[in-house]
């Protein structure tokens, strides 16, 4: 993450991971969801705030899911259905509950049919948020196996030389495993900043790049300056034509395509009430070639990126999933840093819930 | 395409789509391909060119081809083997042919394996360049599956406030079915700029946009110029950077997407990393299949496209432009076209043509 978007030291309070994933679970648990699923919530919103990806952790998205609990928008214990099924495929329909919550059965479900036939893909409709999907990859390359997931939900970005927005920011993530190098995780919204972020740069008063969001008219803003308050529409990767935002609208097509339409629903774009729907695809390695041997392989490449030498101003090189990994070390040693807006946050929905308090470090 | 790379209509020949294959074919044969697979190979071109990818036509490349098989680098004649199969999925030894006439056969590999189980990934090790990877999507996308296609091969892009090239262009295609509307088909490379549009512009003397290639000690170029004299590619040398460019526009996506691509290819064919050891001119491959009737009603699918590739055209331009295109419209467009007026080529093409086909014994290409 650029650093203007980290929490400013005198805006920090650290909390203890094992904490937080108490308090989470505990709220989730109020809302009506089961045990089990409240602790795999927990560890999906706790893991990314240890990952240090804030945009995607307890910050900015808790608060809404509890919102919809409490305002019926999604069921705390669905029954999701099995629409259509191969021995390498499955369409679910998720009976309107949370993605966070079902993310992980359905990549399990997923890995399963991959263990079967060597490739497992399953598509999900009528679900919630997923939250931060590469949660999702990471579960198979745990398993041995090359994960990949991706959502579909609001509309935000406008395509190339449009004026309105057709599609959202359709994240793609991607997690290999490796056997001495952190795994490779990849997890990256196909507009050139994850809307989030925006909510975030206001939050701690940073400005926005040129190419992140365009005018009213659909002209991409070229110019560093504050983030808007009011509504905005994001660029696809890329911010102009000539830069290729046509690529980064060309990968949020193929979003669209292997989560809405593979799910069999239709996009956003074209029936607005709709929620949100995912693709979870599970490559076997040991069905392609020696696991092993796969994960040596991996192991010389990321050494050999980390080992690059940098362009002039920079320190190193890294890949995806590396500053992750060190910040995860980091933060299990010494707590999670959270803006004390969210601390405030946590101290009215815990009384309001009756909850046990968040303890602070 | 930009307008800046086509080809100058003073400068230009029009050859017809049936001529081209011909001569593609009969100089594959005289390449030592066999004739099936040299007219396999001449169609891929060919649509490729038809299509309005002049980059990944006959222009560029071919010559790379003919030279690969006349230098031995690449087998005109493999004996591909199956490394590992399941029912979903195969790895494949190319025994170093040419990948854009093996990947048709791989393709309908992966086609066959996802109408048995729903999906089909078959990953190609060994194997020569791919060419344009979106036609052997469409290949899947006109037998109602979707299909996704990869390839990795030479390091020609740095990594993110790198200094030395890592990753090839490693383009990713997706095409899916619809009923009405021309079909979705994208492909692009996950550097800014694919590496083909460079020796492109050179050609057509276009400029280069800011965000298209570093300085030879890893710094982004920001400003627009033409493309540089010195040497492209390696150790000291210009590179391409990611999509996105800088790091605040995002090139760390195009750069984690050019890692994804390379262990979609090369890790799962188990092959080792052009970074790690260069085996040039060998390349890795991805073909997948996702069959829609698995998923869902084939023709709700399809009726989902039509809505919403209609809705992408229909979308108001901001100021300045006409339209707003999904990817693969502009290309059915120019298929039409180039189907009735011929394929435009470069002078500078059609003298290579007549030279090679001299020396190869082969009658010359016809123009229209």
């Amino acid at each position: 993450m650029l650093e203007r978007f980290s929490v400013r030291a005198e805006d920090q309070v650290l909390v203890d991971h094992e904490a937080l994933r108490r308090t989470v679970a505990d709220l989730f648990v109020a809302c009506g969801v089961s045990d089990d699923d409240a602790t795999a919530g927990a560890d999906v919103l706790v893991t990314a705030d240890l990952r240090g990806v804030e945009t995607h952790g307890v910050s900015n998205m808790l608060r809404q899911y509890i919102g919809w609990f409490r305002d019926g928008v999604h069921k705390p214990s669905p029954e999701w259905t099995i629409v259509h099924e191969t021995r390498g495929t499955a369409t679910i329909d998720g009976d309107r509950g949370l993605g966070i919550l079902q993310g992980g059965p359905a990549m399990q479900l997923t890995i399963e049919k991959a263990r079967d036939v060597g490739v497992g893909t399953v598509t999900m409709r009528n679900s919630g948020h997923l939250g931060p999907i590469g949660h999702f990859a990471y579960q198979a390359a745990e398993q041995g196996m090359v994960g990949m997931c991706m959502t579909a939900s609001s509309l935000l970005i406008v395509p190339t030389f449009g004026a309105l927005p057709r599609y959202g920011t359709n994240p793609i993530a991607f997690a290999a495993p490796a056997r001495s190098q952190p795994f490779m995780l990849f997890d990256a919204a196909m507009s050139t900043v994850a809307s989030n972020k925006i909510g975030l740069a206001r939050r701690v008063g940073a400005d926005m790049e040129p190419g992140w969001i365009a005018e009213p008219d659909g002209t991409p803003v070229m110019e560093e300056r504050p983030a808007p308050s009011g509504s905005f529409s994001l660029l696809p990767l890329g911010g102009t034509r000539e830069q290729g935002s046509h690529k980064g609208y060309g990968l949020g097509l193929l979003v669209e395509v292997m989560t809405t339409l593979l799910a069999g629903a239709v996009p956003r774009m074209v029936e607005r009430d709709t929620k949100p729907r995912h693709s979870f695809i599970a490559y076997n390695v040991a069905a392609f070639t020696d696991l092993d041997q796969f994960k040596d392989t991996m192991d010389q490449m990321l050494q050999t990126l980390t080992e690059t030498p940098p362009a002039p101003g920079h320190e190193r090189v890294l890949y995806p999933g590396l500053p992750e990994h060190e910040t995860e070390m980091q933060r299990r040693a010494n707590g999670i840093p959270l803006h004390r807006e969210v601390i405030d946050w946590f101290s009215g929905i815990t009384s309001e819930l009756s909850v046990a308090p968040l303890v602070t470090l | 395409m930009l307008e800046r790379f086509h080809v100058p209509r003073e400068q230009e020949v029009r050859v017809t789509d049936a001529a081209l294959r011909q001569t593609i074919t009969d100089l594959f044969v005289a390449c030592g391909v066999p004739t099936e697979d040299a007219a396999t190979g001449a169609e891929v071109l060919t649509m490729t060119d038809l299509r309005g990818v002049e980059t990944h036509g006959v222009s560029n490349m071919l010559r790379a081809y003919v030279d690969w098989f006349r230098g031995g680098q690449l087998n005109p004649n493999p004996k591909q083997s199956i490394v590992k199969e399941t029912p979903g999925t195969a790895t494949i030894d190319g025994d170093r042919g040419l990948g854009v006439i093996q990947g048709t056969a791989a393709m309908q590999m992966a086609i066959d394996k996802a109408r048995d189980v729903g999906v089909g990934v078959v990953t190609m090790r060994n194997s020569g360049h791919l060419g344009a990877v979106g036609h052997f999507s469409m290949q899947a996308a006109q037998q109602d599956m979707v299909g996704i296609c990869l390839t990795a091969m030479s390091v020609l892009v740095l990594p993110t406030f790198g200094a030395v090239p890592r990753l090839g262009t490693n383009p990713i295609s997706i095409a899916a079915p619809a009923n009405s509307e021309p079909f979705l088909l994208y492909d692009a490379a996950t550097s800014t700029i694919a590496g083909n549009k460079i020796a492109l512009a050179r050609r057509v003397r276009a400029d280069m946009e800011p965000g298209w290639i570093a300085d030879p000690d890893g710094t982004p170029i920001m400003e627009e110029r033409p493309v540089p004299e010195g040497i492209m590619y390696g150790l000291g040398a210009y590179n391409l950077l990611p999509l996105g460019g800088t790091r605040e526009q995002g090139s760390h996506k195009g750069y984690g997407l050019g890692l994804m691509v390379e262990v979609l290819t090369t890790l799962l064919a188990g092959g080792i990393p052009s970074m790690v050891e260069e085996k040039p001119p060998l390349a890795s491959h991805h073909f997948a299949a996702y069959n829609i009737a698995a998923f869902d009603d084939v023709e709700h699918f399809k009726d989902s496209m039509d809505r919403m590739l209609q809705t992408l055209a229909e979308t108001p331009p901001a100021p300045g432009h006409e339209r707003v295109i999904y990817p693969g419209l502009p290309e059915a467009e120019s298929e039409v076209d180039r189907r009735a007026n011929g394929i435009p080529l470069h002078r500078e093409v059609i003298d290579w043509f007549n030279r090679t086909t001299d020396e190869l014994g082969v009658s010359r290409l016809e123009t229209m």
